[in-house]
């Protein structure tokens, strides 16, 4: 089963777990998921946060395909000079 | 002198023929956006706040739009209000103040007049009433208990918020066990650090010419590091669909982070469309440093605990950043900065707060300077603590492949040991400290990012090729672009002419940030030209005679057994009757950016008499992955390096009571110039990103990341004084030396 790493802004709505096993064929499932489970997450993923996936961060994940061993990193959005 | 690990043999890409845009810039016929002048254009002048933060109750133009050669004034009215989703309503605001000014020289009011003379005289008749409201000029106010609101829309993102507030975000990271860690240290030390705002200090101002067309289209030329993104933003701040925009891009004589956003062209929009006439804007100097960029100010603690064999075994911090007046996301980028040491355990905490200070701006690996600063202040200091070599303390920590990366992903293929070994290796650091001098070391670190990106490549009917891109040429990317087609298609770099087009010539490419151009849009480039020699065997195929899987493409030719070989000019000059004309695009969304990392080592002195630091001798190390053009990779690492060296020793803003930048000319705002340092030495080192098919890393942003601390390291090494504030100019330095 994937696993979402969280930061610790996320860990408030988790009881402060900080990776969760979710169910997902895409990172925009692993979010619905995370959503139906933690109210409030889902939507704070979607609006301010970009994935890291087999070392490559995605600013837009949603469609990103994972298979059920992959770990997904929710971090903050990145942006450079 | 280059590191190279398994590198293939280019033929092209690593050499360094002269930029396409050299000649023309080095001689001064290169047209940057204050060149263009169109036939009946008015110029326009734009009034300024002269105060910190008011309310303002009335604007009145009527005398300015009466005034000789007045052909149109706006302000906000003119413009649709953005509502909160809109993620372009700061950058809306911020060019045209609605209601309430937020700094001094916030924008308030615009004239288009015949003459600039005009312009700026019909400004200063415009009439505004303000009422005075309370200014906070740092992060201390800002963050304090009931301190007076910055701005009324902003709210905190990523906590849950009751309303507006000065924070901006707060983000923390935490990993381990942190308290059993510093428990169990055989050394722990702990330091506060500031620095003050900088700016990006790019010569060329900001500046565009607009033409709005009876068609109701708007015609952009301008100055920017994205294209793309003016044309964007504007269509948001004007309400209007992208596709009535049109953005040329000028050359751009800097950004450097500062140009990744607009600050004028909606604006001449609207006076062209009222006046019916073309109108430029160029700001002048005082503008620029009183309204664009600058980087965050900033406060940190750091705490690290280690073992007496030299292993980090912690970090503990806060990294507080002063944004401004609107949102930004400096605290977690900056957070970021721990990427480099491995430290099992670790908790930090990062948060922007706003002052009534110009809008932050993205500066060179954005807000990473400012951490590292303190960061690895730090650590040498434990170098010290602990009588070691700074380069053995910091490969005995430094994170490889496989190591977590501050978010925790594992760091793929990375080149921090390679970079410190190749200090460690270099003549620079084998050498004798020079008498009366000190010798310090930093490292930096930046992740880069990818993005979308587009490239058009065109064989001619000659044999030559044009690679159209999206991307303006920064850093030389024009040369870049050229070199891996060359690479590519196997034809002389020369026969190859690189163009940045216009937003309707070339597909979309995202603003260029994160040290992405020639990683990303080099891939687009680099996917285009493979897909084109697809189909150049595929048209010597059928003027060959054979089948098309018969047919490889080798330096430049298309081969088949028994068949003399065919040149790519010898079949697009069958084109025709082959099948049309050679053009292929592509596009992309580009992974796998790789992180850079970059360590440096400087001798200096110190005159204990003046707190004057002449720098005697520098030396850079990064890691490029490849360098495509090595000369521009050592120029990003060397101009990087000097910009850091400017906010380590001289530069910084001041302001008076109200919120007034009292340094607001080069002559007060003192940067570096060649006569105050050293050829700034460099050493590239290649350890190539496995997800680029040259292995390229972006170059532009880690230089600027370890100056500051390395300078302070070197500092302390010939002074015993432990610099925590920046800039540390001589009057700092002075009393430093006095309290020792």
């Amino acid at each position: 089963m994937p696993r979402a790493h969280l930061m610790s802004d996320h860990r408030r709505f988790t009881d402060g777990e900080a990776v969760i096993e979710v169910e997902g064929a895409t990172v925009g499932a692993v979010i619905a998921e995370l959503e139906r489970r933690y109210p409030g997450l889902g939507d704070m993923l979607t609006n301010a946060s970009s994935a890291g996936v087999n070392g490559v961060i995605h600013a837009e994940p949603e469609y990103l395909a994972i298979s059920p061993d992959t770990d997904v990193y929710f971090v903050a959005p990145l942006t450079g000079g | 002198m280059t590191v190279t690990e398994d590198r293939p043999n280019y033929k092209w890409v690593g050499t360094r023929p002269i930029r396409p845009d050299g000649y023309d810039k080095v001689v001064g016929k290169a047209r940057f956006a204050a060149d263009l002048n169109l036939p009946g254009q008015l110029h326009a002048a734009i009034l300024r706040s002269p105060h910190g933060h008011a309310r303002v109750l009335s604007i009145d133009t009527t005398a300015a739009e009466a005034m000789p050669g007045v052909k149109a004034v706006v302000t906000s009215a003119d413009f649709p209000e953005l509502d909160a989703s809109n993620p372009e309503r700061d950058v809306a605001e911020n060019l045209m103040a609605r209601g309430v000014v937020l700094y001094v020289g916030h924008a308030l009011a615009a004239v288009a007049a015949s003459t600039k003379a005009e312009a700026a005289a019909a400004v200063a008749a415009i009439e505004v009433e303000y009422e005075l409201l309370p200014v906070v000029l740092s992060l201390d106010e800002s963050m304090a208990e009931g301190a007076p609101l910055v701005n009324e829309h902003n709210v905190t993102m990523f906590v849950e918020s009751d309303g507006p507030s000065n924070l901006a975000t707060v983000n923390a990271l935490e990993r381990g066990d942190v308290d059993a860690a510093f428990e169990a240290a055989d050394l722990v030390v702990e330091r506060e650090f500031e620095t003050a705002w900088v700016h990006q200090g790019y010569i060329e101002p900001h500046a565009c010419v607009v033409d709005v067309g009876l068609d109701g289209k708007a015609d952009i030329w301008a100055s920017s590091q994205g294209h793309f993104r003016v044309r964007s933003q504007t269509a948001a701040v004007l309400g209007w669909d992208t596709a009535r925009v049109k953005v040329t891009p000028a050359e751009i004589g800097g950004g450097f982070g500062g140009k990744t956003t607009i600050y004028l062209e909606p604006v001449a929009v609207r006076l062209s469309e009222k006046s019916g006439r073309p109108v430029k804007i160029v700001m002048s100097r005082e503008e620029v440093l009183r309204a664009t960029g600058p980087a965050p100010a900033s406060k940190a603690r750091v705490r690290i605990a280690a073992t007496n064999d030299g292993e980090l075994t912690a970090i503990e911090g806060w990294l507080g950043y002063a944004v401004g007046c609107t949102n930004d996301m400096a605290g977690f980028i900056g957070a970021m900065s721990v990427a480099s040491y491995k430290f099992p355990n670790l908790k930090l905490e990062a948060t922007a707060s706003l002052t009534n200070t110009p809008k932050s701006a993205a500066y060179r690996a954005p807000s990473a300077p400012q951490a590292a600063f303190a960061i690895e202040s730090v650590i040498d200091e434990i170098a010290q603590q602990l009588d070691m070599d700074p380069i053995e303390l910091r490969l005995k920590n430094a994170v490889v492949e496989g190591d977590p990366t501050a978010m925790g992903m594992p760091h793929p293929r990375i080149g921090f040991v390679e970079c410190l070994e190749a200090i460690r290796e270099s003549d620079h650091y084998r050498s004798p400290v020079p008498e009366g001098a000190a010798r310090g070391i930093g490292t930096g670190f930046w992740f880069n990012i990818g993005e979308q990106s587009s490239a058009t490549v065109n064989l001619n009917e000659d044999g030559t090729a044009t690679v159209i891109t999206g991307s303006p040429d920064i850093g030389g990317s024009r040369a870049s672009m050229a070199l891996m087609a060359a690479e590519e298609l196997g034809i002389d770099v020369h026969r190859i002419t690189p163009v940045v087009a216009d937003t309707e010539s070339v597909g979309f490419t995202d603003v260029t940030e994160g040290s992405r151009a020639t990683f990303a849009t080099g891939m687009a480039v680099v996917n285009a030209c493979r897909e084109l020699i697809d189909e150049l065997k595929a048209r010597a195929a059928t003027i060959l005679g054979v089948d098309a899987d018969a047919v490889d493409w080798l330096d430049g030719e298309a081969v088949a057994d028994g068949k003399d070989p065919l040149s790519l000019a010898a079949i697009t000059a069958k084109a025709k009757g082959t099948g049309g004309p050679l053009t292929v695009t592509a596009s992309l969304n580009a992974g796998g950016a790789g992180p850079s990392f970059a360590v440096h080592c400087c001798d200096l002195a110190v005159d204990e008499e003046t707190g004057q630091v002449t720098i005697l001798g520098y030396t850079a190390a990064q890691d490029a992955g490849t360098a495509i053009h090595p000369s521009y990779v050592e120029g990003q690492m060397q101009g990087g390096t000097v910009q850091g060296i400017g906010w380590a020793l001289n530069e910084e803003y001041i302001y008076d009571d109200e919120g007034s930048m009292e340094n607001a000319s080069f002559l007060d705002y003192r940067v570096p110039v060649a006569s105050d340092l050293p050829m700034i030495g460099t050493i590239i080192v290649e350890v190539p990103n496995p997800a680029h098919p040259y292995g390229v890393r972006g170059v532009g942003e880690t230089g600027i990341v370890p100056p500051m601390a390395t300078i302070a390291n070197a500092i302390s090494r010939a002074t015993s004084v432990r610099m925590t504030s920046l800039p540390m100019s001589p009057p700092k330095i002075l009393a430093a030396l006095d309290d020792r």
